[in-house]
């Protein structure tokens, strides 16, 4: 696991994995607060009103988790909190992140199961 | 129409053990479910195979019950996930351990591996629970087996055996002929044995009630609860002094929570629903036990249908007054016992003596 | 002893469980009769799946906000100028035989007691799974449409966007005007099955007109319509989306299946229709039939739509896929068949006000019916599901051991989850029921033999945090000791 100062914003998902260019523009819609929270260790700035699991996609993190048996990676699948795949650690607790609202100072770690 | 040596009805641990042990001494036998085998209580229940939990005049034939399911690659030839673990019964208040203290003497007594230890002692064995543990009863000879992997594993080995299995076939009633019986089943066929075995469950009253012998059987309805998978959170098998918590982790990472909480449910509906309060009294049990269980998620609550007498104790042996007739169940905790409980009674239907005394069904007869 | 529950359970004219289009109806015209209402929903606001909310605090430019934006404000404005409870970010995880309805929210557990029921929990999206749908980066259709609609995101740089139905379309019309690409379209349907739709999709021109405007977008955009095919296969070639597509009949069957062609994207949107939610049906142990042009299983209901079981009621697709226009009326028949029911509205006035409804309703429906028809399973697509591929997403079961399963003898649903574990695991079988019970179907001979699984607590899983609340050792009442 890389070892980076918490504070700093993590360039890496930032870099070729980014997918931050998929919020729409705000020439369509404004957000008008942020919030920051920590993800896998590395803080991550989030607009307030963001699902748990569009923030860890914008962010590049696809792969959540790893299936039971297998360990396949996996993401999210129904956005719904029906089909389950989203699960990641929201503050020590195994929760679905398309049913997570991003709030100030939310620890998140994704992984389970690797 | 066909005749055979044995027809068992009841497709449970009990049956097919009882089945599967006359087949292999040549007899010609047929086992009858109304649905599929070991879906009942033999694939509902929680899979624990623990002495601290199981009466103290079972012990004996619990121990010998373990020691089957700990090696069913030489009877069963499949498996059914049996993990051998340290058991642990706990006491958190100073009446709990003085309830510990006299159950753990009764259960030495009849021969069980239990040891009274210290609240320190049962955290090295077990580093996940609660600080405030007083003290534990530890047996050594304790586990799990993954409950509905039991039916499956029987099927096998029964048609290996080459047991007749009529599955989702309900039988009506018993009629008593000269030589034979003859059962009837619902859509009216019938099929004879020279002679039957009666091993329904919590359908025995019923199935006695064809045969004009009456024995009260109650119908505990006891819920289970299922957590999605997690980290490993604990190592043994766990139980409180009052015998009302069963707690075990699977190896894949699912953990089971039960003990006899009771949900809604009758013999003729079956388990219908849960009652939400007794849920959560048994979890929060459990998390007082296990801590860091409340990090995960039940995933799925299921009922399963548990068979008692009047005096908590199994019914095993002939039918009074009605010979070549049989009857083996309501044995309380009967999972763990049970291939060794049918193996007994096979002893006596191939009129040998059975190695550990039976249970006369006449002490309850209209009782 | 601590409560369980905050409150204390009380004892209410009216629960609605779900605050989609159908729910607020129901909810909204039995409190206007006096009946004390409360509606539950797990969301953060009103507004189902086809109305959901975004967020308060994005705001979207007025020329962007969509038809669907709009008439969620309305469902959302009817409520607040209610006089019923309203209970958002709650999570349903038990309904009793007795219609005691459990909740989990942001103050803890609670507990209503309901004299009626309405359920209008919607519908989930059925997917026939395929080698490579496992894939992070292929996402549903509807999970599509909540990006777009409620977060203002685009699933991929360039989508390519499959299955079938309206929700296709509006898909790729969504990340059109949201300024994204769609890299091709995948549509099981073929121009004549488009075709035959049309005369029903009459019943409301102004959505005809609606989806012929996207239609247009599409065409306009050059994006490239495969009609009649499916995604066979899909592998993920660095950071791209190698998808394999196959001409198929309207059967489902894979014609051709050594010429595919390939198309490619960032992410693979695919949804094969959407079929009523039944999980609370089911628990309650209502009876159901499978009928594929209401979606496949349905609770069985009279013309009041009421259930099998006394005192409750079904509205929207939860009674048969039909849409959200459909849902208000029947909602709004739901609703007021159960005040008419406690006696809180006359049957005289029943029948009169249930006259105009009727005749909004069937003009509905039958434009639902072109949409449903355009969502019908197609038995024979279980051919994607190839051997090595995994059907039971939580429990990793491959197609093969549910084959070995069913040659040894399982025949049933349950005894198949039994053999191979299929639907144990968190989602407890709603990912894959469809393409399950569909295999078992193949085999057994029809949806019906196959069977439903059978229906428990909790309907979601419930994180044991919040189920065991605060509490002392003392708490826990301690049942009756087990036998010496």
């Amino acid at each position: 696991m890389f070892n980076f100062n918490k504070k700093t914003i993590f360039k890496y998902w930032g870099g070729k994995k980014s997918k931050q260019s998929l919020r729409v523009a705000g020439n369509r819609v404004v957000r008008q607060a942020f919030t920051t929270l920590t993800i896998d260790g590395c803080e991550i700035k989030a607009p307030v009103g963001e699902i748990l699991a569009v923030t860890l996609f914008v962010n590049g993190k696809l792969t959540l988790k790893y299936s039971s048996r297998i360990k396949e990676p996996r993401g999210f699948f129904c956005l719904m909190g029906s089909c389950q795949e989203c699960l990641v650690i929201v503050d020590g607790i195994i929760l679905p992140a398309c049913q997570v609202f991003v709030q100030e100072g939310t620890i998140v770690k994704t992984g389970i199961n690797k | 129409m066909e005749k055979f040596d044995v027809a068992v009805v009841g497709g449970g641990v009990m049956g097919c053990s009882t089945v599967l042990h006359l087949s292999r001494n040549q007899m010609r036998t047929i086992i009858i479910d109304s649905g599929a085998l070991c879906r009942e209580a033999s694939g509902t229940n929680a899979g624990t195979l623990t002495l601290n939990m199981t009466r103290a005049a079972l012990i004996p034939y619990a121990i010998k019950g373990w020691e089957l399911w700990n090696n069913t690659e030489k009877w069963l030839f499949g498996g059914v996930g049996t993990r051998k673990v340290n058991g642990l019964s706990l006491a958190f208040t100073e009446e709990e351990e003085e309830l510990l203290f006299k159950r753990v003497e009764a259960r030495q007594a009849m021969g069980a591996p239990i040891k009274f230890i210290s609240g320190r002692k049962a955290q090295l064995l077990e580093p996940g629970l609660n600080d405030s543990v007083r003290s534990a009863a530890w047996c050594n000879k304790d586990g799990f087996t993954i409950a509905y992997l039991t039916g499956h594993a029987f099927r096998r080995a029964l048609k290996q055996e080459n047991v007749s299995v009529r599955e989702y076939s309900k039988v009506n009633k018993i009629e008593i002929e000269k030589n034979y019986f003859k059962i009837i089943f619902e859509n009216n066929e019938h099929l004879k044995a020279k002679r039957i075995v009666l091993a329904g469950g919590v359908w025995l009253e019923e199935m006695l009630n064809w045969l004009n012998v009456k024995i009260k059987i109650k119908c505990l309805i006891n819920q289970l609860i299922i957590t999605e998978r997690m980290p490993p959170v604990m190592k043994t098998v766990l139980s409180i002094a009052n015998g009302l918590l069963s707690l075990k982790q699977f190896d894949n990472g699912t953990v089971l929570i039960g003990g006899g909480w009771q949900g809604i449910g009758d013999k003729k509906r079956g388990g219908v629903e849960s009652i939400p309060e007794n849920l959560i009294g048994n979890i929060r049990l459990a998390c007082h036990v296990i801590p860091k269980l409340r990090y995960g998620r039940m995933v799925r609550v299921w009922l399963g249908l548990e068979a008692e007498t009047a005096d908590a104790l199994p019914i095993i042996g002939k039918i009074p007054g009605i010979s070549n007739a049989y009857v083996i169940g309501s044995v309380h905790s009967g999972y763990a016992s049970g291939p060794y409980m049918g193996w007994l009674l096979s002893q006596l239907i191939m009129e040998q003596e059975p190695e550990m005394p039976l249970f006369d069904p006449n002490r309850l007869i209209n009782k | 002893m601590t409560k369980i529950f905050t409150n204390d359970v009380k004892k209410v004219d009216l629960v609605v469980l779900g605050a989609g289009p159908a729910g607020v109806a129901a909810a909204n015209v039995a409190s206007k009769e006096g009946a004390e209402v409360v509606i539950i929903d797990e969301n953060s606001s009103a507004g189902g799946q086809i109305y959901r909310a975004p967020p308060n605090e994005f705001q979207p430019q007025n020329s962007f906000k969509s038809d669907e934006f709009r008439e969620g404000e309305k469902q959302r404005n009817i409520l607040e100028n209610s006089n019923l409870t309203a209970l958002f970010k709650h999570r349903v995880w038990s309904v009793s035989s007795d219609l005691v309805v459990s909740t989990v929210g942001p103050n803890g557990l609670s507990s209503w007691h309901a004299r009626s029921l309405i359920i209008a929990n919607g519908a989930l999206e059925r997917i026939i799974p395929f080698p490579g749908w496992t894939i992070p980066g292929v996402i549903g259709l509807a999970a599509s449409t909540i990006l777009l609609k409620s977060q203002y995101v685009l699933p991929g740089q360039s989508t390519v966007v499959a299955g079938c139905g309206p929700l296709l379309i509006a898909v790729a019309n969504g990340i059109i005007k949201s300024g994204g690409k769609v890299s091709a379209i995948i549509d099981l349907n073929s121009k004549s099955d488009w075709i035959k739709a049309f005369p029903r999709l009459l019943s409301r021109p102004d959505q005809l007109f609606k989806g012929m405007s996207w239609f247009a977008n599409i065409m306009k955009a050059g994006i490239k319509l495969y009609g009649g095919h499916a995604v066979t296969n899909t592998k993920q070639v660095d950071n791209v989306l190698r998808i394999s597509i196959a001409p198929i009949n309207s059967a489902g069957s894979i014609l051709d299946s050594k010429n595919q062609k390939i198309v490619e994207g960032d992410c693979l949107a695919i949804g094969h229709g959407l079929f009523p939610s039944t999980e609370i049906t089911r628990l309650l142990k209502a009876k159901h039939i499978y009928d594929p042009l209401k979606g496949g299983w349905v609770p069985l209901i009279d013309d009041d739509f009421r259930s099998s079981i006394p005192g409750v009621y079904i509205a929207g697709d939860a009674t048969g896929i039909s849409g959200a226009f459909s849902a208000v009326q029947k909602g709004r028949i739901a609703g007021m068949a159960a005040v008419r029911d406690l006696n809180v509205m006359s049957s005289q006035k029943y029948k009169a006000k249930i006259k105009s409804e009727l005749i909004i309703l069937k003009k509905n429906e039958n434009f639902g019916k072109a949409a449903v028809r355009l969502m019908k399973f197609r038995p024979e697509l279980i051919q994607t599901i190839t051997s090595e591929t995994i059907v039971c997403r939580c429990e990793d079961v491959f197609r093969s051991e549910i084959d070995e399963a069913i040659e040894s003898g399982a025949r049933d649903l349950n005894q198949l989850k039994a053999w191979t574990r299929c639907g144990m695991g968190p989602c407890q079988g709603r990912t894959c029921s469809e393409a399950i019970e569909a295999i078992l179907a193949s085999k057994v001979g029809s949806r019906e033999l196959a069977g439903q699984w059978t229906g428990r607590t909790p309907l979601r899983p419930v994180p044991i945090e919040q189920i065991i609340g605060k509490y002392t050792y003392e708490d826990i009442p301690i049942p009756e000791n087990a036998p010496l």
